[in-house]
C-alpha cells in the first residue's frame, strides 16, 4: 500500500516537473484553436533519411537458426495456452478465492528467491544478496512460509535473478533463439540457465519442497497453473501476423536489458 | 506521391469554419488540469495513475469473448497458421439485468483488447452498461475474421462490415436484456462510428441513442500524412552509428542502471521524462510514427495475401505453420500508409466503389476517396443530428488545419475541445470520464 502511494507520489512529482519544464516553443495558435503540434518538430531535410526502415530492418537481425522449428513451437504454445492452460487458469480463478491465489503466488515466489539469492552472490552483487535474503527470512518466517509478502511492504525490493543472466553477466553470448514447449521465449544461454536453477533448486530442497513434490506430483501441477496465472503474455495479445517477430525481439531485448542493470 | 491533397472546395469548407465563429464549441472549464503539455508525452504515456477516474476491478466484470463464423470460406483457403483469426472474436461485458449497451469501435490496428479498449469497457461497465469490444476494421483479425474485402480505409465500406458484425452480435446475444443501444469509438473507430450511425438511419437495426466520437480523424488523409511524417522527425545525429531503437533502448538502459533496478511499470515513462534520460519530442513523434508503420506493415500484407495481390507474397507460395514470414514482413514495412492507399485500396476501390458513389465531388480519385471516406462525407448529418457528440484536442497529432473549425461549425455545442492531451492521451483523465459518462446519461 504504502509503495503504491509512494509511487503515485513520485509519479505525480515527476509530472509536476515535466509540466514546469515544457519546451517554449512559440506557439502558433489558429484562429479555431488549432495547436498543430506537429510545428514543435524538426523534420529531417534530405528525402533519403530512412531511419524507420534502417532502424526496423536492422532489428530483424536476430540469430535464429532453428526458426521452422520454433514457428512450429510457437502454434503448438499458442494452441495449448487456448485449449489447455488458459481454461486452467479460468477454472482455478473460478473456484479459489482472490487471496488464495495470491498466497499461493506468494509462496512459489518465496522458493522462487532461493535461485535468486544464488545467482546475486554468484555475480558479487552483495546489496543485493542481503536484500534477498532478508526477504527470504522475513517472507519465510514472518510470511507463514512465504504465503504473505511482508518483506515487500517493509520496502525490500525483489530483485529477480537468474542463471541465465549470471551467464550474460560474465559475458557469455545469447546463442541462438528458442522458443521452448510450454515454457515460451528463450535461447540457448537461459534455457542452460533454467536448466541450472532447476537442479539447484533441487539439490538446496528449501523447506523440503523438492523432496515434498516428488512425492505429491499435484504441488508441481498448482506451481505450472499459478505461473501461467501470474505470466501476463498472451499469444495473440499483439494481434499481428508478425507475432512471432515482434516477440522474439521483445525478448532479446529484455534480457540484455536485465542483464545490464 | 500525390500532396495535393485539398480539393478547392475542401480549402474552401476549411477557410470558412475557421473564420466563422458563430457556432461555438462547448467551453472546456478554464480548471482543465491535464498535467502534460507536450501533445507528444501525452499521447505516450497517456494520464498519471493517480489522476485517472476510478474503475471496476476486472474480477467484477461478468465477461467472455464470443466467437462468430462470418467467413468460412476462408477457413480453407487461408494458409493454417493464420488459424487464430479464421474465426472473429469479441468481448462482452455483460450487467445482471437489463441494461443499456454500448459498442465499442478500436482504433488503427488495434484488437478488442487493447488497453484503451479495457478502460473503456470498465469505465462503461462501472456505470451500468452492457459493453461489447470490437476490433478495428483495419486489424489483423477483423480484417481476416469479418471483413470481405480485407483492404480497409474507404469509410463506407468499413461501416458496413462493423455492422454486420454487430447485427450478428445482437443476433447472437439474443437473451441479453438491452434498454438501449449506444456507439462509440475513438480515434479511426470514432470517425467510423459516424459513417455506422449514418448507415443506421437507413438499416435501423439498433436506432441509436447516443453517438460518441473520440478523437477521430476529420480528413483521413491528413491524419495519414501527418502519421507518416512522424517517422521522418531528426532524432540522430548524422555520425551516429546507432539505430534509433538502439538509442532508445541505450536511454532505457542508462536510467535503469542509475536507478538500481530494473522494474517496467507505467510510473517508468514519467520518472524517465525527468531524469537525464528524457526523451525528445522529436524522439516520441518518430515512437508514435513507428507504431504506425507497424500498423501499416499489418494491413499490407494480410490485405495482400488475402486478395491474392502477389505484391508481398508471391501468390503460388505455399505458408505453413513452420515458414518463415520475415522476408514478407521486411517488404511490408517499407510501405507506408500513403502507398498502401495507392498500391491497394484505390485500385480496389476503383472497381468496387467508384460508380456506386452517392456523392459526387471533382478531383483526382485520391481526392475523391478520401472526401468519402472522411467526415466531410456526413456534414448535414452531423450537423442536423443531435445525438452524435464529439470529444478532441486542440493538440491532437491527427488533426490538421481547419479540422477544429470544421468540428466546431458541424457540432457546435455537441463538439468538446479540450485544451491539451495529444492523441488521446487524456482519454483516461477524469475530468474526460465524466464528460464521457455525462454524455451517454443525458
Amino acid at each position: 500500500m504504502s509503495k503504491a502511494r509512494l509511487l503515485r507520489s513520485l509519479s505525480a512529482g515527476s509530472v509536476l516537473c515535466l509540466a514546469a519544464f515544457q519546451a517554449s516553443w512559440a506557439e502558433n495558435i489558429d484562429a479555431d484553436g488549432f495547436k498543430n503540434p506537429l510545428q514543435q518538430l524538426q523534420f529531417n531535410s534530405q528525402q533519403d533519411v530512412f531511419e524507420f526502415e534502417r532502424a526496423t530492418l536492422d532489428a530483424l537481425h536476430i540469430s535464429d537458426p532453428l526458426e521452422q522449428w520454433n514457428r512450429r513451437v510457437y502454434h503448438f504454445n499458442y494452441r495449448f495456452d487456448q485449449w489447455v492452460f488458459l481454461p486452467a487458469v479460468r477454472g482455478y480463478s473460478t473456484v479459489t478465492p482472490h487471496f488464495i491465489r495470491k498466497g499461493v503466488s506468494n509462496f512459489f515466489s518465496n522458493l522462487g528467491e532461493i535461485p535468486t539469492l544464488a545467482n546475486n552472490i554468484l555475480q558479487l552483487k552483495g546489496h543485493r544478496s542481503m536484500e534477498t535474503t532478508a526477504r527470504i527470512l522475513f517472507n519465510t518466517i514472518l510470511g507463514i512460509g512465504g504465503l504473505w509478502d511482508p518483506a515487500s511492504k517493509m520496502g525490500l525490493i525483489k530483485h529477480k535473478e537468474d542463471f541465465g543472466q549470471t551467464l550474460g553477466f560474465y559475458g557469455v553470448p545469447p546463442g541462438p533463439y528458442l522458443m521452448l514447449p510450454f515454457l515460451g521465449p528463450s535461447n540457448a544461454r537461459d534455457t542452460g540457465g533454467i536448466v541450472a536453477d532447476f537442479s539447484l533448486d533441487k539439490a538446496v530442497d528449501w523447506m523440503n519442497m523438492a523432496e515434498t513434490s516428488r512425492r505429491n506430483p499435484e504441488i508441481y501441477g498448482l506451481q505450472i497453473v499459478d505461473q501461467r496465472y501470474i505470466t501476463k503474455l498472451r499469444y495473440g495479445q499483439l494481434n499481428s501476423p508478425f507475432e512471432y517477430e515482434k516477440i522474439r525481439y521483445a525478448y532479446t531485448k529484455a534480457r540484455e536489458l536485465q542483464i545490464a542493470e | 506521391m500525390c500532396k495535393r491533397l485539398l480539393t478547392p472546395l475542401l480549402l474552401v469548407l476549411s477557410l470558412l469554419s475557421t473564420f466563422s465563429l458563430s457556432s461555438q464549441a462547448k467551453e472546456v472549464s478554464t480548471d482543465y488540469q491535464f498535467p502534460l503539455h507536450s501533445p507528444f508525452e501525452a499521447t505516450i504515456a497517456g494520464t498519471p495513475s493517480a489522476l485517472r477516474p476510478p474503475l471496476p476491478d476486472s474480477d467484477n466484470i461478468h465477461q467472455h469473448d464470443y466467437t462468430l463464423r462470418l467467413r468460412p470460406e476462408r477457413e480453407h483457403s487461408l494458409p493454417s497458421n493464420f488459424w487464430p483469426v479464421k474465426t472473429f472474436r469479441y468481448r462482452l461485458a455483460s450487467q445482471k439485468g437489463p441494461a443499456p449497451l454500448v459498442f465499442i469501435i478500436a482504433g488503427t490496428g488495434a484488437h478488442y483488447t487493447s488497453g484503451t479498449m479495457e478502460y473503456l469497457k470498465k469505465l462503461f461497465y462501472g456505470a451500468g452498461f452492457h459493453v461489447a469490444q470490437i476490433s478495428s476494421p483495419t486489424s489483423y483479425d477483423f480484417m481476416v475474421g469479418a471483413s470481405p474485402y480485407a483492404t480497409p480505409g474507404y469509410s463506407p465500406q468499413d461501416a458496413f462490415d462493423l455492422y454486420a458484425v454487430m447485427r450478428a452480435i445482437k443476433q447472437q446475444q439474443s437473451n441479453l436484456e438491452v434498454t438501449a443501444w449506444h456507439l462509440t469509438g475513438y480515434s479511426l473507430g470514432g470517425l467510423q462510428a459516424a459513417f455506422v450511425s449514418h448507415l443506421d438511419e437507413r438499416e435501423g437495426t439498433f436506432n441509436f441513442k447516443r453517438v460518441l466520437l473520440l478523437n477521430p480523424p476529420v480528413n483521413l488523409y491528413t491524419s495519414v500524412s501527418n502519421l507518416n511524417r512522424l517517422v521522418h522527425t531528426q532524432v540522430l545525429d548524422e555520425q551516429d552509428p546507432r539505430t534509433f531503437y538502439q538509442l532508445m533502448l541505450d536511454k532505457i538502459t542508462h536510467y535503469f542502471s542509475s536507478k538500481g533496478h530494473f522494474n517496467f511499470d507505467e510510473a517508468v515513462l514519467f520518472e524517465l521524462q525527468s531524469s537525464s534520460q528524457k526523451l525528445t519530442s522529436n524522439e516520441l513523434a518518430m515512437l508514435i510514427g513507428s507504431v504506425f508503420r507497424f500498423a501499416a506493415a499489418d494491413i499490407n500484407f494480410t490485405s495482400d495475401l488475402i486478395n491474392r495481390r502477389g505484391m508481398i507474397t508471391p501468390i503460388q507460395k505455399r505458408i505453413y505453420d513452420g515458414t518463415s514470414l520475415t522476408p514478407y514482413f521486411k517488404k511490408a514495412l517499407l510501405c507506408d500508409f500513403e502507398c498502401y492507399i495507392e498500391k491497394q485500396l484505390l485500385p480496389l476501390w476503383r472497381v468496387h466503389f467508384k460508380d456506386k458513389m452517392s456523392i459526387r465531388s471533382k478531383g483526382s480519385d485520391l481526392e475523391k476517396l478520401t472526401y468519402a471516406s472522411s467526415l466531410y462525407a456526413l456534414s448535414g448529418y452531423l450537423k442536423a443530428n443531435h445525438k452524435i457528440a464529439v470529444m478532441h484536442n486542440a493538440d491532437d497529432i491527427i488533426l490538421g488545419p481547419g479540422d477544429l473549425g470544421f468540428l466546431k461549425q458541424h457540432f457546435g455545442e455537441r463538439a468538446t475541445i479540450y485544451p491539451y492531451g495529444g492523441h488521446l492521451g487524456n482519454l483516461d483523465y477524469r475530468d474526460n470520464a465524466a464528460d464521457i459518462l455525462e454524455f451517454f446519461h443525458e
